[in-house]
């Protein structure tokens, strides 16, 4: 339970924006606060109905409160308090004082426990944000709520949550209009991040004096998701560069056949690679603060049919063996024209022939080419055993088009989710999405990451390429939902 | 083993550490350190990060080098050691002189010349980041932080025993200069002149031609100093004269074996700090760091909520009690034929409204005429909206003002239809509001199915 200080009161406490975030029992108020406040404890936390008391979400910068949302408890007995309110007071000028003398005389009753707790902040200074279903018709039981709103004088703001699959927002738009000075819809589950930013730009039209401070707000909280979307993609990068180029070795007697080794080191090389992926999506999901996201990714229930290696992802997620000879073809053309360039053009353009065809025939062979143990020379009696890295070109495409599904699912998913996220299949693929030039770069990218060492000064490089991926990816979910 | 490689491990170390930590954590600790820097006006330094770290978590560095370098420095004092005793070997061998012939002033160049080519070959391959020596090192982590410095770590260690090799060479030279009368010449098959090889000594002998003219062979000591195999009765008429070649020698050796060796030493140790200082740079955490050092630390997420799991509530659903007396709460499912038909018994029965937009004073009336007809009440409810304190009232309200034992019969709905509330989560809540109510005439009960409506007599809810 909060309790109100000295610094709660007064003109201090009047120039920090203070949200409370108020309304009917069950209609969604700590689901929007738990969006903005990208907190997904509240919403995992509450029982429909049973916030008690109230909590505040500082939103700090550097640990300097730029505002602060208060997600309250619901109406209980809002038409004993109303007429409370209108039985003890004289005229329109004292109202706000009658709302704070109910606070102050029923602060121990624990029968207004409730909208004592919803109200004080209000007192105290905060703005108003009333939240209402907009998927149940408007009737005139919350209009005793909506009075007592209006009673305590302070900006408000009426937010239209859309919990169920009806849609009655127009009217109670017109109903609201009423009583609030601004009314804005918003869907705390499904709105994208502009929407958020949107009403809490919304929030700074409430009073002239918060505005500035909400832009700042917002101006952080916009780099946040770049920043955020950046360090997501180098832990993709990393696992990329982990996984690639990830071998598995035993020791091997001087006469010892390596061949038999190879599933033992296979399967040893695949649980090793599930293992990293899963570290990766652990990662995404705490950079976006999702801590406590339930995930499923169908592969990984269904192991024999869509497994990170089973043909059918490698379809699904990979790309065609006519896309990838394509790439190669076009990696192997920039590097003939490479030696054109230095025979200064007396190869007359056939460098660039020779090299496309090279890469495209390589990239159609290693497409199907299986992996194999490799035994190394002997030494100290022994020789190595090594499997991996694998030299596939379609294993990258796998890897990063799942990579980038779940990094998508994550950073378009707000707080107030409590479903299961489900990592979809999709029928389409994102990299035509590429031009061809950056096709090519990725492609180039990625193959650097099967050979055995990786170059450290290429990760720049990885990461650069990566991020049009990402870029294209997201463009093509945007039009996929468009389709 | 210099500081940056130090730092460059330590650095590694940390970013592991990291990697169990969660990313708001580590910006928060990392950007409250750049603000102290700041505040301080001190500098924003990996260094001075990792000693900050090293302070709070009251870590000692070992007095000893770190362990991944000690092989490094191992390998060096092999190599030193190495270097020592083939250098004092090489120059004692090439420096026999038994008296029967000079000590041959062109195999000496030769050989200086290719202790020369091979120091800067193993610069140049430094350089190159080759390293066809790779096996001998074994297998390579995949994650070693070294792994991109072994050319130059390995070149460094290569000059070390080249210097120690130079210097103990000199020294067994000067040894020899002094116990022994050496006596040095020239000879070689090919038809060259006094006057050519003397060319060849002066342009050898540039470097030092100012600093010191004794150690640079005139032409008379060079036309003096040709000698041939075969022909043994060519004594030489100033033996003497053949020692004089000494000073150019230890020139020669001074300034083609020692110092290249010792300029390249020092550039192999200055490659060592700037790639790992570019190891460092490029680690994958350096960004990152740097990213956490400039970006504001944004917290909207305020306090957590610890997972509250609801009361213990075992659902128990009592038979609808024989009724005509129907109050709607909030008017739920007050139009519904379906409703009235599934919940009373008797055509007409009477329907009260309560709660929602009702005024407390139609509340008070639809209590007071509810009472009035003496038998039990059923009180229906929208049950997906969770019950609220003026229900409470409500309820509380009309036991004082009904006859004592009145059944009352609370029936939440799952739609307006009069469909039975079936969500496990939404039956529990209702059965805690009940508990709640401490009221033993308060009954929690479903709208039966209008076919098998049976209604039951008023006791036998109880």
């Amino acid at each position: 339970m909060q309790t109100m200080d000295a610094n709660d009161t007064g003109k201090a406490a009047d120039s920090l924006p203070r949200f409370a975030v108020v309304g009917h029992p069950n209609k969604g108020k700590s689901s929007v606060v738990a969006t903005l406040a990208q907190n997904d404890s509240i919403a995992i936390a509450m029982e429909p109905g049973t916030t008690r008391d109230s909590h505040r979400y500082p939103m700090k910068v550097d640990d300097v409160t730029l505002y602060e949302l208060i997600d309250t408890p619901g109406f209980q007995r809002p038409r004993k308090l109303l007429a409370w309110l209108q039985g003890h007071s004289l005229s329109a000028s004292d109202r706000p004082d009658t709302v704070a003398a109910f606070v102050n005389q029923h602060s121990d009753d624990p029968r207004y426990h409730d909208e004592c707790e919803l109200l004080r902040p209000i007192v105290a200074g905060a703005g108003i944000i009333y939240v209402v279903d907009g998927s149940v018709p408007y009737n005139r039981e919350h209009e005793a709520e909506m009075n007592i709103l209006r009673w305590t004088g302070r900006p408000s703001l009426a937010l239209i949550n859309q919990i169920g699959s009806d849609d009655y927002s127009a009217d109670w738009e017109a109903a609201l209009g009423q009583y609030f000075q601004i009314v804005r819809r918003f869907d705390a589950v499904r709105a994208p991040f502009e929407k958020h930013l949107d009403l809490l730009r919304s929030f700074g039209e409430l009073a002239p004096k918060w505005r500035e401070t909400l832009d700042a707000a917002l101006e952080y909280l916009q780099a946040l998701k770049f920043g955020r979307d950046h360090q997501a993609l180098e832990q993709i990068a990393d696992a990329l560069i982990d996984m690639l180029g990830h071998q598995e070795t035993a020791r091997l007697g001087e006469h010892q056949d390596g061949r038999p080794l190879l599933p033992q080191l296979r399967q040893r090389w695949q649980a090793w690679q599930r293992e990293r992926e899963q570290r990766q999506r652990r990662a995404v999901e705490d950079i976006y603060l999702h801590r406590r996201l339930q995930r499923e990714e169908s592969d990984l229930t269904l192991p024999d049919e869509s497994d990170l290696f089973s043909e059918r992802t490698r379809q699904l997620w990979g790309i065609s063996k006519g896309q990838l000879a394509a790439a190669g073809f076009g990696a192997g053309a920039v590097g003939g024209a490479g030696l054109d360039a230095v025979t200064f053009g007396h190869s007359l353009g056939t460098g660039a022939l020779v090299g496309g065809l090279l890469g495209a025939a390589g990239s159609y062979f290693y497409s199907d080419k299986l992996n194999k143990v490799k035994v190394g020379p002997l030494s100290g009696g022994f020789r190595e055993a090594v499997y991996g890295p694998l030299k596939d070109p379609q294993f990258a495409y796998v890897v990063l088009g799942r990579a980038l599904v779940h990094w998508y699912q994550v950073s378009q998913r707000n707080h107030a989710g409590r479903d299961v996220l489900v990592v979809t299949d999709s029928d389409g693929h994102w990299l035509d999405v590429l031009s061809r030039g950056d096709r090519n770069g990725l492609q180039k990218s990625l193959q650097a990451l099967a050979r055995r060492r990786f170059d450290p000064s290429k990760r720049q490089r990885l990461i650069e390429q990566l991020e049009l991926a990402q870029q294209a990816f997201a463009q093509w979910q945007l039009e996929q939902f468009k389709g | 083993m210099s500081r940056a490689l130090t730092r460059l491990l330590d650095f590694d170390d940390q970013y592991r550490r990291d990697q169990k930590q969660d990313q708001a954590f580590l910006h928060r600790r990392d950007r409250r350190f750049a603000q102290q820097q700041q505040e301080q006006g001190k500098p924003l330094s990996v260094p001075a990060w990792l000693q900050a770290l090293h302070a709070l978590n009251d870590q000692r560095r070992d007095s000893g080098p770190d362990v991944r370098l000690r092989r490094w420095r191992q390998a060096r004092w092999v190599f030193a050691g190495l270097g020592a005793v083939l250098g004092a070997a090489f120059m004692l061998g090439l420096l026999v002189y038994d008296g029967g012939r000079q000590i041959n002033l062109t195999l000496l160049m030769a050989l200086v010349a290719l202790q020369c080519l091979l120091a800067v070959l193993t610069s140049v391959q430094a350089w190159l980041g080759w390293q066809p020596w790779r096996g001998l090192f074994g297998a390579q982590a995949d994650d070693d932080p070294l792994a991109s410095l072994r050319p130059a770590l390995s070149a460094r260690i290569a000059h070390t025993g080249g210097l120690l090799f130079a210097i103990s060479g000199l020294l067994a030279l000067l040894v020899m200069v002094v116990v022994q009368d050496l006596a040095f010449g020239w000879s070689t098959t090919l038809q060259t002149s006094a006057e050519g090889y003397h060319a060849l000594v002066s342009l050898l002998a540039q470097p030092w031609q100012t600093l010191w003219p004794e150690a640079v062979p005139s032409q008379a000591l060079v036309s003096a100093s040709q000698f041939y195999r075969l022909n043994s009765e060519g004594a030489v008429s100033d033996p003497a004269l053949l020692g004089t070649w000494w000073p150019f020698v230890l020139m020669l050796w001074l300034s083609y074996v020692l110092l290249p060796r010792l300029v390249l030493l020092v550039l192999a140790g200055l490659q060592v700090r700037w790639q790992a200082r570019r190891a460092l740079a490029r680690h994958p955490g350096y960004a990152p760091l740097l990213y956490r050092f400039e970006t504001p630390w944004v917290e909207t997420r305020g306090e957590e909520e610890a997972p509250r799991a609801p009361a213990e509530a075992t659902v128990a659903l009592s038979p609808l009690p024989a009724s005509s007396t129907l109050i709607h709460w909030a008017g739920a499912g007050m139009r519904s034929g379906a409703v009235v038909g599934a919940l009373s018994r008797g055509p007409g029965p009477r329907q009260l409204r309560a709660g929602g937009n009702s005024t407390l004073e139609q509340d008070a009336e639809a209590l007071r005429e509810a009472g009035q007809r003496r038998e039990p009440v059923i009180l229906v409810a929208r049950g997906w909206e969770p019950p609220t304190g003026e229900l409470s009232d409500f309820i509380m309200d009309a036991r004082e003002q009904w006859p004592a034992g009145t059944l009352l019969a609370l029936v939440p709905l799952a739609d307006e239809e009069g469909a039975a509330l079936t969500d496990r989560g939404l039956q529990a809540q209702w059965q805690r509001f009940v508990e709640r109510q401490q009221d033993s005439h308060l009954l929690l009960c479903a709208p039966e199915a209008q076919s098998d409506n049976t209604p039951v007599d008023a006791d036998h809810g109880r």
